[in-house]
């Protein structure tokens, strides 16, 4: 497996954890379906995941999922408040229009909400816009700025004080070093690679 | 839907036949299914029995759950894949999504489609003959409603010995058949694909089915809807063909494919209220030749079905509708079609899944309006393949 594979089957297993067997779960930016698959297959999931393009649509329900195809805050308003068990945002939350609001929303379909992105604090990522003075480019983010889907990079710092702000309760939260595999607990936002978060109302 | 006039011209004598090309089910013939039984329909009324007029592509497996049931939308009839004789020009409706290794794909499964009750192109319906009068029932015919349709088509499944559907497939007023018998048989479907679709027809929509009715019956060779064969309102139905066909295409197409080029000869200054511009030409072709193969009575019934369908004023709400569905639903939407638009075709997937059921919605961007079901699009070929191809539990790999 490819570094970048292996990192994303971590973030995998750290959601299988979280997620309780037989949960309804909504996976918001679901790509091609692999978290999904995967919660179905090892947590027997019934899931549903969103995403904006048809050939991703495609590949999950080649794959037997349900997936739907549009705007994700729009989608989740046709649901009641708790219709889910969890509801996961994995490494969508940096590329949002209104990240306060896509959140506030998933807590109020869902009972818990997974949020996982990569730590833009972590010092690896400070010292390559020191010394480089270039878009972050890594294993993770291949692409040129001219390549990429507009994002808001941030930090766990940011994202502790987002939760302050809001009045959001954190009821676990995972920190993990460059190699996204052992835990960072101190200075993590200096020292994590990836975080994530279990969030509750 | 549409009668395309552009067709491609006959192979010489060297090339293959048409029917014979790789990925053609070849040559197909028409069958009857004659339900002898009484069968009453959802308004109560009741008929001393039905004929339906089908074709089947493919073969019933030995545990008879290979079936997949094409439904046809408004216009549509059986014949949706094949050719009838090596001489047609034009295949079955649906020719380039059925067949051998197609998407729908006649190797695995045995692919049904049959004219729908209140028909006119073999099935029982206004045009056929009344036992207690010997003439056509005409207006006397029971009102159809999807329900009806589908309840026939079962009968039919029956007739044929299947077991279950792998999955059952339409557009349009075929979608709505799709959804209401994922309804009506829940056990006996697995899979819905409901495409360009509504759970409830708008008023637009019955607007504009209303403007039909009206060009038919105001049309004085209607005379209540009592008319010999091959008679009755042809004008009246051919501006009801020319102003619904404007509904299943797109002021992007339109303006594609005629822009505002004048017919050959066309008076250059225009001034005259004969046939000038490209399209105008284009509306009374399809006029025309829908008169050629569609009864007037036909179509108020089946129009009227359309305008009676709504599923959440039937069951309900939605949710009350689609409770006992068992199938996995696969809806998809395209962008420009402004007579089902993506809207009320995503209302479908929110209340299957609001219900709990396993659903899907795909959006494809197309600027060829409500017809874009019809449309040759590898992207749709693949979805359409990977949704009937699901049957084996996936297999885990970690490609994003």
């Amino acid at each position: 497996m490819s570094p970048q594979v292996e990192k994303r089957t971590v973030d995998m297993q750290i959601i299988g954890e979280w997620v309780e067997p037989g949960a309804k779960v909504l996976d918001l930016g679901c790509g091609r379906g692999a978290l999904l698959d995967y919660l179905v297959q090892t947590k027997d999931v019934s899931a549903v995941g969103v995403d904006l393009s048809f050939s991703r649509i495609t590949a999950c329900v080649t794959r037997g999922l349900s997936a739907y195809q549009g705007d994700m805050h729009a989608f989740m308003r046709e649901f009641p408040d708790r219709h889910f068990d969890r509801v996961i945002c994995s490494r969508t939350v940096q590329e949002l229009d209104d990240p306060t609001a896509v959140i506030l929303e998933a807590l109020r379909v869902g009972r818990a909400v997974t949020v996982g992105f990569v730590n833009h604090g972590f010092w690896k990522n400070r010292v390559d816009a020191l010394l480089r003075g270039r878009k972050v480019r890594n294993e993770v983010y291949t692409t040129e700025w001219f390549e990429s889907r507009p994002a808001n990079p941030l930090t766990i710092a940011d994202f502790e004080n987002f939760c302050a702000v809001k009045g959001i309760r954190v009821a676990r939260r995972v920190h993990l070093s460059g190699n996204w595999r052992t835990p960072r607990v101190v200075l993590p936002n200096l020292l994590a690679g990836y975080a994530l978060y279990d969030l509750t109302k | 839907m549409t009668d395309e006039i552009d067709t491609p011209p006959a192979p010489g004598p060297a090339a293959t036949p048409r029917h014979l090309a790789p990925g053609e089910v070849g040559l197909v013939t028409p069958r009857d299914f004659v339900h002898p039984e009484p069968f009453r329909f959802s308004s109560g009324q009741t008929l001393p029995g039905f004929t339906l007029r089908y074709e089947t592509y493919g073969t019933l497996g030995v545990t008879r759950d290979n079936a997949v049931l094409i439904c046809h939308a408004l216009s549509g009839d059986h014949h949706c894949a094949g050719h009838h004789t090596p001489e047609d020009r034009k295949p079955g409706w649906w020719n380039n999504l059925i067949g051998p290794g197609k998407a729908v794909d006649t190797n695995r499964f045995f692919v049904v489609c049959a004219n729908v009750l209140g028909g006119c192109q073999g099935s029982t319906g206004p045009t056929s003959l009344d036992p207690a009068t010997g003439r056509p029932y005409g207006v006397a015919f029971p009102f159809v409603t999807i329900h009806d349709m589908v309840h026939a088509q079962k009968l039919l499944l029956n007739h044929l010995g299947v077991a279950s559907l792998h999955a059952v497939i339409g557009g349009s007023m075929g979608g709505m058949q799709a959804l209401q018998f994922s309804i009506s048989y829940p056990a006996f479907t697995r899979r819905v694909l409901a495409m360009a679709t509504t759970s409830r027809e708008g008023a637009q929509a019955i607007a504009f089915n209303e403007v039909g009715r009206q060009a038919i019956m105001q049309d004085r060779d209607w005379n209540n809807g009592d008319y010999p064969k091959g008679g009755g309102p042809r004008t009246g139905l051919a501006i009801a063909r020319m102003m619904a066909h404007i509904t299943y295409v797109s002021d992007a197409s339109m303006d594609r494919k005629f822009g505002r080029r004048k017919k050959d000869g066309a008076n250059g200054n225009g001034y005259t209220f004969g046939t000038q511009f490209e399209v105008e030409g284009y509306l009374r072709h399809q006029g025309q030749a829908f008169i050629n193969r569609f009864d007037a009575n036909s179509y108020l019934y089946i129009t009227r079905a359309l305008d009676h369908f709504d599923l959440a004023q039937a069951y309900g709400s939605l949710e009350a509708a689609f409770a006992a569905v068992q199938a996995e639903t696969l809806v998809v939407g395209f962008t420009s079609d402004w007579l089902f638009p993506p809207e009320q075709n995503r209302t479908i997937a929110h209340a299957l899944l609001r219900a709990g059921k396993r659903a899907s919605y795909a959006e494809l961007t197309t600027d060829l309006g409500h017809d874009s079901f019809l449309l040759e699009s590898e992207e749709l070929y693949n979805l359409v393949r990977g949704f009937l191809d699901r049957s084996d539990p996936p297999v885990f790999d970690f490609s994003i």
